[in-house]
């Protein structure tokens, strides 16, 4: 038996909501550039008539981006588990836990006499490590207990910021080798007029008085984190993990029966943020040049509030990194921009909050309309 | 011909509920076959012992005629029984490629494999292949598939499971959720698929769609199969009556109701 020929329908109707439908996707995903954009003219022209100071220099926007390294970190972590459908709350703790033991390996390290790089490279690689332990508790929680991502990882923070207190005392880890804060607060490219020029030291003969006339390229830490952003990237967008992260956010059910081993991935992106929090963390330590429980506390927020600037969706499946790092180019300039301008530093929070709204406004009317 | 399916008289009891009792099947290369009955007569039952969901307390599967046990559905769709459910189970925030290639995405290595990446030219490639030869249109092959219609997400599934060389494909209500063109669509792919010598069994409470496609109709009820029929050669009327028991339409005394309506009731 076979279908009558009227059966058949011709080529499918063409869908009258599909170009509004992208305009809108368009409008969602470029309104955080042109807040960007905005607020960088905003900050340009009040500093200039309220404080006559140059917003846009070489200064501020190497300040900005050195601002915006910590919260892009864990906004990286957040990204990628976020894609997954989970949260990480214990994100920013993980970053004390970091410093913390970072900061106690180099001062032992140091206090012994050790050789500077071993002592650099143990402390960052340590500090780095150790987070992989609640990470994987987390990822085990979630995927194997299923507890809910945001109370396993709510009680993991605890967990990890009650070891770090009781593991420093409660004091911030002083006492660090000298040489620490030169990676930290360090350049990638000196230039100074008239005389030589360097990498990642101060030219030869510069001594601190001229220091006025030499102009510092790149901050070792933005350099370091650009370099973890691409691998992110990389990963997210071009490799398989990448891919399963969405199906598994995107549609747990399916993701399984399409025989992904959804556990596996969930613990993956548990561990890979917390590394990305170590490696945040360890930076954290040779900027300060210390250890503290409490050095991720507020980047923890604003990194997850970054992620869902640059789009990502709270239910998991959407998300991007270059949005991510857009959303902490925003925090970043807000921070620095209200410094610039004389205006009391606590006003960030309150900006911060009012962009993470407009943000989800942006994007629920986009999705509403796309419907 | 040998049947590419033959299920002899399954049986599954959950307690003391025999949900299935000793129904049998044959399923030949390249035909459709309509499983139809009311609620509770044991079709979906009778499907997951099929797909591996459910394990029989009785009888014996022969798939190409080699009796055949499976651990788990996993098992079933390695050798080739597919199943495509109501929720079809897409991830809808990927695009058709990426759906079709889930969790078998294609690579390619780099540095002597240290690195993959995905290859999504050739899944997108390859995707466009399965669905020309099914010949399924779909505007563009990078949409996500929540921008895609019900029929189409219905197809996408199909071409999955093709491409990944099911030998029987098992569709649970394709049709439920479509709308009247979509539904025709879907059932002219049901049929594209059988003269490709895919046979697929479609459960369905919806006597047109069956009778649309269907080259024979299993009829079941109260977990007994009660009548098999060759489509050509029985009336919607006849199906009805085996479904609600012969007897209980003569006990009415009336002339069984318009289908549609009968196989509503049923669903509700």
């Amino acid at each position: 038996m076979t279908i009558e020929q009227d059966v058949q329908t011709p080529s499918e109707p063409v869908l009258p909501k599909k170009s509004r439908a992208s305009n809108l996707n368009m409008v969602r995903k470029v309104w955080p550039w042109a807040f960007l954009i905005l607020m960088v003219v905003v900050f340009t022209i009040s500093s200039k008539v309220m404080n006559n100071v140059d917003f846009i220099s070489v200064r501020s926007v190497q300040g900005i981006l050195t601002y915006a390294t910590q919260i892009l970190l864990i906004g990286l972590a957040e990204t990628l588990i976020i894609i997954a459908g989970g949260i990480d709350l214990s994100a920013g703790y993980m970053l004390g836990l970091a410093a913390v033991t970072g900061a106690q390996i180099m001062k032992t390290l140091f206090a012994a006499g050790a050789n500077p790089i071993v002592t650099i490279a143990a402390g960052m690689l340590g500090g780095t490590l150790v987070c992989i332990i609640p990470g994987f508790i987390n990822g085990w929680l979630v995927a194997k207990i299923k507890v809910p991502a945001f109370i396993a990882t709510l009680g993991m923070g605890y967990v990890i910021y009650g070891a770090a207190l009781v593991r420093s005392k409660g004091y911030p880890v002083a006492e660090q080798p000298p040489y620490l804060g030169a990676i930290g607060n360090g350049f990638v490219f000196y230039y100074w007029p008239g005389h030589a020029s360097s990498f990642f030291k101060m030219p030869p003969g510069a001594i601190q008085s001229d220091l006025a006339t030499i102009t510092a390229l790149v901050p070792n830490v933005v350099l370091i984190t650009l370099l973890v952003a691409i691998v992110v990237w990389f990963v997210l967008s071009k490799t398989q993990f990448g891919q399963h992260l969405y199906a598994v956010g995107g549609n747990y059910q399916a993701a399984l029966r399409a025989g992904i081993p959804v556990d596996k991935v969930i613990i993956k992106v548990f561990v890979t943020g917390a590394i990305l929090c170590g490696i945040a963390g360890s930076l954290w330590s040779t900027r300060f040049t210390s250890g503290d429980a409490n050095a991720g506390v507020t980047s923890l927020l604003m990194g997850i509030a970054a992620v869902f600037i640059g789009g990502a969706s709270m239910f998991g499946g959407e998300g991007r990194v270059i949005g991510t790092v857009i959303g902490a180019l925003i925090i970043g300039t807000i921070q620095y921009g209200l410094v610039v301008l004389g205006i009391s530093p606590f006003w960030q929070y309150f900006a911060v909050g009012v962009v993470v709204i407009v943000a989800v406004i942006m994007d629920q009317f986009g999705r509403t309309l796309e419907r | 011909m040998e049947p590419m399916l033959r299920a002899v008289e399954l049986t599954k009891r959950f307690g003391g509920l025999t949900a299935v009792d000793k129904a049998s099947m044959d399923v030949f290369p390249g035909e459709v076959v309509g499983l139809v009955g009311d609620n509770g007569a044991g079709k979906s039952t009778f499907i997951k012992m099929i797909s591996g969901v459910y394990f029989p307390d009785g009888g014996e599967i022969y798939l190409d005629g080699k009796k055949t046990t499976y651990a788990g559905p996993a098992d079933a769709r390695n050798l080739g029984i597919e199943t495509i459910y109501q929720d079809l189970a897409l991830a809808e925030n990927l695009d058709v490629g990426s759906n079709i290639f889930l969790g078998r995405e294609m690579k390619t290595k780099y540095l002597g494999g240290l690195i993959h990446t995905l290859n999504r030219r050739k899944m997108q490639d390859e995707s466009a292949n399965v669905l020309s030869r099914l010949e399924i249109h779909i505007p563009s092959l990078t949409q996500q598939i929540r921008n895609l219609s019900g029929g189409q997400r219905q197809t996408v599934a199909i071409a999955r499971s093709i491409y990944w060389n099911a030998k029987l494909m098992i569709m649970d209500e394709p049709t439920a959720a479509l709308g009247v063109s979509e539904q025709r669509k879907v059932l002219t792919l049901v049929r594209t698929l059988a003269s490709q010598n895919v046979p697929v069994i479609i459960i369905s409470h919806n006597m047109q769609d069956v009778f649309a496609v269907a080259d024979r109709i299993v009829v079941m009820r109260r977990g007994k199969k009660v009548g098999e029929r060759v489509a050509a050669q029985t009336t919607p009327d006849e199906i009805v009556s085996l479904m609600v028991g012969a007897e209980a339409v003569h006990e009415m005394g009336v002339i069984p109701k318009p289908l549609s309506s009968a196989a509503k009731e049923a669903e509700a």
